[in-house]
């Protein structure tokens, strides 16, 4: 996996680790997926699977989301973009 | 001939503080929502039960708007819950009035049926199963009788049983389909009002049943989320593990009724992460044992109280969300219910949580004593039965302390914080277990 600032990872290798997730989780094939596309609308993630999902992708990138950002992130751009966020504030 | 068959759906607070707070709180609405954005099962199933020769159409109360005319049929039926009676009894009246002759079924019209009949040609209690085919045949040859009566057992065995008639409802935009695994419920809690009141025993669909109608469903509509309309599913849990084998290889996402006793078995709690369940709505009824005393015959619920935070625990831990449901003013509270209501939420973790307040339903044991006790606000209020409203007076408090109190406990438990903090702990509950065999995470082939 391709690395940029130390302890972070590139936004493609984020997007691309978020759809590993979940793929794992919805039980889909994401190659269809749009960055911007609702994970709800598109094939259908119910709530609990949504929260799966992050606490997937905490668990990947040994980060914390924000809480209060947890119901906005309903596509692979928003979680992706709160992914390297939390990265660029640890590594700062 | 063409028969419409009409769903009433959607209940409407009618306290006015209450009905105002809903707005304003997302968890409260959303079960509500949810309820009313299901199919009628019940209608879909006298479908399946009428004649070939005959044409049906499956209408939801939204559809029949009461500015135009009256869609034409030979027969209408329809089937309604309690607290929209008045306007299923408004629009079998229209229909009467235009000369189109009206069947009335459900729940509310088996318990009072001869408040039902004067607003219907003809009314079928209890199960639709052993009463329509006999109601359309005598229709046909022009000598409908007043009053049918339906099955209470044996109504998933052959012939009675029929399959729901699914393709009724292809195109429309539910996101939740409905099958029934089991009808009735050996706890007979005072309050009930659901299918126990029609049935003489616990019954449970054949397993090769329940998955051809998920096939069926699936035929409709493509990963639909499935909502069983059990009252409580794993009481037989040989039986259970029987229909979780069953269902898990149809790979679908499901809900259903249930009590804390499955919280014992740990190959049914395995079964079922596995087979897709996501969530199991409990009646926890009460936060501890001496307030659940009496809620039914056995005291069953309140020998199991004592252990409710456990049993949460072991159901969550699956990644298996528990809706905890509890029932405000019971003759066991006192105005304290509503801190120890709040207060046992946040120990639990329960990751929903559906707040009511106790309703005397009619035909009901509670409706019953409260009547024979003189508690009764009003002698019909059928329109208050919510679930939100209060109609009686409770023991050790007043009417304007329940009320008080349940908008209260609604701020409590429905803002914001607390729903984020609900989020959180589930995805922790998931967190811990990654590195553990954790079943609904395992990519199926």
């Amino acid at each position: 996996m391709r690395t940029g600032t130390a302890g972070s990872t590139g936004t493609a290798d984020i997007e691309a680790a978020v759809r590993a997730v979940i793929q794992d989780v919805a039980r889909q094939e994401t190659v269809g997926i749009g960055r911007d596309d609702d994970l709800v609308e598109v094939i259908g993630v119910d709530s609990l699977q949504g929260l799966q999902v992050l606490a997937g992708v905490e668990n990947r990138f040994g980060i914390r989301l924000p809480d209060d950002e947890l119901i906005q992130m309903r596509t692979i751009g928003r979680i992706a973009d709160a992914v390297r966020r939390q990265q660029e504030a640890r590594v700062s | 001939m063409r028969i419409g068959l009409i769903a009433m759906s959607g209940v409407r607070v009618r306290t006015e503080e209450l009905a105002r707070l809903g707005v304003t709180l997302p968890q409260f609405v959303s079960r509500g929502q949810v309820i009313a954005s299901l199919p009628s099962l019940g209608l879909l199933t006298v479908a399946a039960l009428t004649p070939a020769d005959c044409d049906v159409a499956y209408r939801e109360i939204a559809e029949v708007n009461a500015d135009t005319a009256l869609e034409p049929f030979d027969l209408v039926g329809i089937s309604s819950f309690t607290a929209q009676i008045d306007e299923a009894y408004a629009l079998a009246d229209r229909y009467r009035a235009a000369g189109v002759p009206v069947v009335l079924g459900g729940l509310h019209v088996s318990l009072m049926p001869d408040e039902a009949a004067a607003h219907a040609d003809s009314i079928v209690l209890y199960g639709a199963e052993g009463a329509w085919p006999a109601l359309v045949a005598d229709f046909q040859a022009g000598r409908l009788r007043a009053r049918y009566e339906g099955l209470r057992t044996r109504v998933f065995d052959e012939p009675n049983y029929v399959m729901p008639r699914f393709d009724l409802i292809a195109g429309r935009p539910y996101n939740r389909m409905t099958v029934q695994s089991s009808r009735g419920c050996p706890l007979d809690c005072e309050f009930c009002a659901a299918s126990i009141r029609i049935t003489s025993s616990y019954q449970q669909k054949p397993v090769d049943k329940v998955v051809a109608e998920i096939r069926r469903a699936l035929d409709v509509r493509k990963q639909p989320f499935f909502e069983f309309a059990d009252d409580n599913t794993f009481v037989n849990k040989k039986w259970g593990k029987s229909l979780l084998r069953a269902i898990e290889p149809l790979g679908i996402r499901w809900f259903t009724e249930t009590d804390i006793s499955i919280a014992d078995d740990d190959e049914l709690l395995d079964l079922l992460a596995e087979s897709g369940c996501r969530q199991v709505l409990i009646g926890l009824e009460s936060p501890d044992p001496e307030g659940l005393a009496g809620i039914d015959p056995h005291n069953w619920k309140q020998g199991r109280g004592g252990d409710y935070l456990r049993a949460i625990d072991r159901i969550q831990s699956r990644g298996i969300s528990v809706n905890g449901c509890f029932i405000l003013g019971l003759d066991t509270h006192t105005p304290a219910i509503f801190e120890a209501v709040r207060d046992f939420v946040r120990r639990s973790g329960l990751l929903e949580v559906q707040l009511t307040v106790q309703t005397p339903f009619p035909g009901t044991p509670l409706y019953r004593r409260l009547h024979r006790e003189r508690r009764l606000l009003e002698e019909r209020f059928w329109n208050r039965c919510t679930l939100f409203d209060v109609n009686f007076q409770p023991k050790h408090m007043s009417v304007d302390e329940l009320e008080s109190g349940l908008r209260w406990l609604f701020g409590e438990i429905y803002n914001e914080r607390e729903f984020l903090g609900r989020k959180r702990r589930y995805m922790e509950i998931v967190k811990s277990k990654l590195n553990q065999p954790f079943r609904t995470l395992t990519v199926k082939e």
